[in-house]
């Protein structure tokens, strides 16, 4: 009995249409919840008027009571609905192919199966029909009808369970502000908790992906190795990819390691003294109008999307410096390390100048005073008694620069090219770390493929390289600081 | 110091107002200070005090909106005229602050910082001399002679203000200003100062700005009471504080206001 999907799946269709759609459920249940919180709120407020009307004392303001009626009314609900929502499909499915344990399936055919059920329940299937998929299709609807309506029921008690026993915690004027505050530190707690774990499962997930890229190619090459490569690996087929003498000679990160800092250099060289410079004059000479107009349009700098600073720098810079050096018989390349770490440098003088500027002015009005009333001129002044005093703020504000310039993308990929040359004549291309791993990510990828690893384990060098830039940085400020407080 | 029976007056300010923007600050003060003498400035907060001081080594200029009208004459030679170079007028003119600010340098580089800028020595013998007779008569060597070389911001609060007097008389100032050199000091510090004022004033003239009357009748010999901006009295210590003319002094000096 052989049917074409198409035949039956409007029937499944109709069928599925009976109830809500799953999404749509629990979207009205979610509303719900919500809307029932609110009111709960001004519920617990009134209850709260209502027993001050009776010349009692209330133990807390009456917003507390309606705080801790909401949370009793919707968390547990919403604990539950989400719980829910994370656990259903996974015993639909233990469910469904429980029928089809012990006839010596694959888990992926298995999957497939599962696939299949699902895609006709929703009408969507377009394959050979089985009887077998007709009928978990069929049970697929009825657990999952079933599944929502006991969902929407245990919702619905839980609420009221749960209001009506806060509910009759507040009549007899019980403690809820102690409640309320914890309930707060608590939902505190978790959202800092979930960015730290979000950042651990990041740095996790690169280590292991960088220890599996180790695992095929020596971490000697990838240190010491010249020849960067990754196009070589991709043009190989997966049965070739196992043998990892196949790999030597291709990811040797020397090049690009020594392109990032190459280019970093560059824009330093570019952003350390016209940031230095505009931080001084703003600090120390500018008026206050001047000031307060010059200050926000340098930070605007800080504002541009760094594509654009990319394509000023590949179809304005690079063009521009490829003239002159024409010009002057040099062979200029168009896309040049000089060109990207000129720019870059520019994007980063917002950086150096509005944080100089910040250092160099908190360095206390006392110190000024002291140094002119020995009589020593501005420039004296600023030269050995400010400059000094604020030297490790300005030495983390360049550091921080600098972390900024290493993780640099865009503006590389855009105007010094994609290919690693090892080189430092800054009128060359030259590719950074970054650069690379977009290279490397670009176009099909398959994970466990050593040149997909290869991305993360230049996100590592990366992450490390920064980190300990900023870390670094973060503990000069911070001495910084404590020497005027 | 008397010379044929008659004071030397070592600074001379005639009608001199201050503004600050439109703000009047100082009204007409005319006031004499004595050469080798302490003279302290006495009044309630906010009558001006500090910005008569700040006057006399033109520190005002560091404030844009401050206008100083009128003449000061130190030395018979006018401040603020144009030939006046503000670099000699304060290394003759030396300030100590309120606040105790030490350069965040080491000890000794506190000291060489007006003589480096001055070019008073040409080898650094000199300089370790400069250093070691600036501290000792701050009466600060016997304490830091074996650590010169950390920071100045390292000392106890009363070392501080000791530093900036060694740093202030490191260039061999004619004056030295003093605005409250006490007032973020203890008991025992501030005493230490006082008798530290009573010697300088052997070598240079002192003009002292100071909260407290006792302090004021302890170390000067000459007192200018101040209030609203207009100087209301001024004369020997002893006759103001014993039998001052106006009201206002009397008023003050017995604590009925301030
Ligand atoms: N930098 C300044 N800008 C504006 N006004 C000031 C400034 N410094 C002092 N003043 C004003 O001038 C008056 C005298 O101040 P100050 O000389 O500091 O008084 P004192 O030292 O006697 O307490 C005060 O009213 C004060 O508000
Ligand atoms: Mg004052």
């Amino acid at each position: 009995m052989k049917k074409k999907g198409s035949f039956l799946a409007p029937f499944f269709y109709k069928q599925s249409k009976v109830l809500f759609s799953g999404d749509s459920l629990n979207l009205i249940l979610f509303t719900f919840i919500v809307l029932l919180g609110f009111t709960s709120y001004y519920f617990g407020r009134k209850k709260a008027y209502r027993i001050q009307y009776t010349k009692k004392r209330l133990t807390a303001l009456p917003q507390f009571y309606g705080y801790y009626l909401a949370i009793w009314c919707a968390i547990p609900a919403f604990i539950i609905f989400s719980l829910w929502a994370i656990f259903e499909p996974t015993i639909v499915k233990l469910l469904i192919l429980s029928d089809y344990s012990n006839q010596g399936y694959l888990d992926n055919e298995l999957n497939l199966i599962y696939e299949k059920t699902k895609s006709l329940s929703r009408g969507q299937f377009t394959g050979e029909i089985t009887p077998f998929i007709e009928a978990s299709a069929k049970k697929y609807l009825n657990l999952r009808s079933i599944a929502q309506s006991s969902k929407v029921v245990i919702v619905l008690s839980a609420i009221i369970a749960s209001g009506a026993y806060a509910y009759k915690r507040i009549s007899s004027n019980s403690r809820t502000r102690e409640p309320v505050e914890k309930f707060l530190k608590a939902v505190l707690f978790t959202a800092s908790l979930a960015a730290i774990l979000t950042t651990v499962g990041i740095i996790f997930s690169l280590i292991f992906q960088t220890i599996d890229f180790f695992k095929v190619i020596p971490l000697f090459d990838f240190v010491f190795g010249t020849h960067w490569y990754p196009a070589k690996a991709f043009v190989r087929d997966s049965s070739e990819a196992l043998d990892p003498s196949m790999y030597s000679d291709t990811f040797g990160a020397v090049p690009i390691f020594a392109g990032t800092f190459f280019i970093a250099f560059i824009a330093m060289c570019v952003a350390i003294p016209i940031g230095l410079m505009s931080g001084i004059y703003l600090a120390e000479y500018a008026s206050i109008k001047v000031r307060q107009y010059a200050k926000p349009l340098i930070e605007i700098l800080a504002g541009i999307p760094t594509v654009v600073y990319g394509f000023f720098a590949a179809l304005t810079v690079g063009p521009f410096l490829k003239e002159i050096g024409n010009s002057m018989g040099l062979d200029v390349s168009a896309e040049s390390a000089l060109a990207a770490g000129g720019v870059m440098g520019i994007m980063i003088i917002p950086f150096i100048s509005s944080l100089s500027d910040d250092v160099i002015t908190s360095v206390p009005q006392s110190l000024r005073d002291g140094s002119y009333a020995m009589g020593a001129t501005k420039s004296e002044t600023i030269k050995k008694v400010i400059f000094p005093a604020a030297l490790p703020g300005i030495v983390g504000s360049i550091l921080l620069g600098v972390s900024r310039a290493i993780g640099e993308t865009m503006i590389v990929v855009m105007a010094s090219g994609l290919a690693a040359n090892l080189t430092l004549n800054p009128l060359e291309s030259t590719s950074t770390i970054t650069a690379q791993i977009v290279v490397i990510l670009i176009g099909d990828q398959a994970f466990g493929d050593p040149k997909t690893q290869a991305a993360f384990a230049l996100g590592m060098s990366l992450f490390l390289v920064t980190l300990c830039l900023n870390i670094v940085a973060l503990r000069v400020v911070k001495k910084y600081r404590e020497k005027y407080e | 110091m008397k010379k044929n029976g008659v004071k030397m007056i070592k600074i001379s300010s005639k009608n001199v107002d201050v503004f600050y923007g439109k703000k009047q600050a100082l009204f007409n003060i005319n006031l004499d200070i004595e050469e080798n003498q302490v003279t302290a400035l006495i009044g309630p907060s906010g009558c001006g005090k500090s910005t008569f001081l700040r006057c006399l080594n033109r520190m005002n200029d560091v404030i844009d909106i401050c206008r100083v009208k009128g003449q000061i004459m130190i030395n018979d030679f006018d401040i603020n005229d144009k030939s006046c170079d503000v670099v000699r007028l304060r290394e003759k003119i030396g300030m100590v602050f309120q606040k105790p600010n030490p350069f965040p340098k080491t000890i000794y580089e506190n000291i060489s910082y007006g003589p480096t800028i001055h070019g008073m020595a040409q080898s650094k013998n000199e300089m370790d001399e400069i250093v070691e007779t600036s501290l000792k008569k701050a009466a600060l060597w016997e304490e830091v002679q074996d650590r010169l070389h950390e920071p100045g911001t390292g000392l106890s609060g009363g070392q501080q203000q000791r530093l900036c007097i060694a740093r202030a008389i490191s260039v061999k100032p004619e004056v030295i200003l003093m605005d409250e050199p006490c007032s973020a000091l203890d008991p025992i510090a501030t005493a230490q100062i006082e008798e530290l004022i009573d010697e300088l004033k052997k070598d240079h003239t002192i003009i002292i700005v100071t909260h407290s009357m006792a302090q004021a009748a302890r170390v000067s010999q000459n007192t200018g009471f101040f209030h609203l901006g207009e100087l209301i009295e001024h004369g020997s210590t002893d006759k103001i504080f014993k039998n001052p003319e106006n009201k206002k002094t009397q008023d003050y000096i017995t604590g009925r206001f301030g």
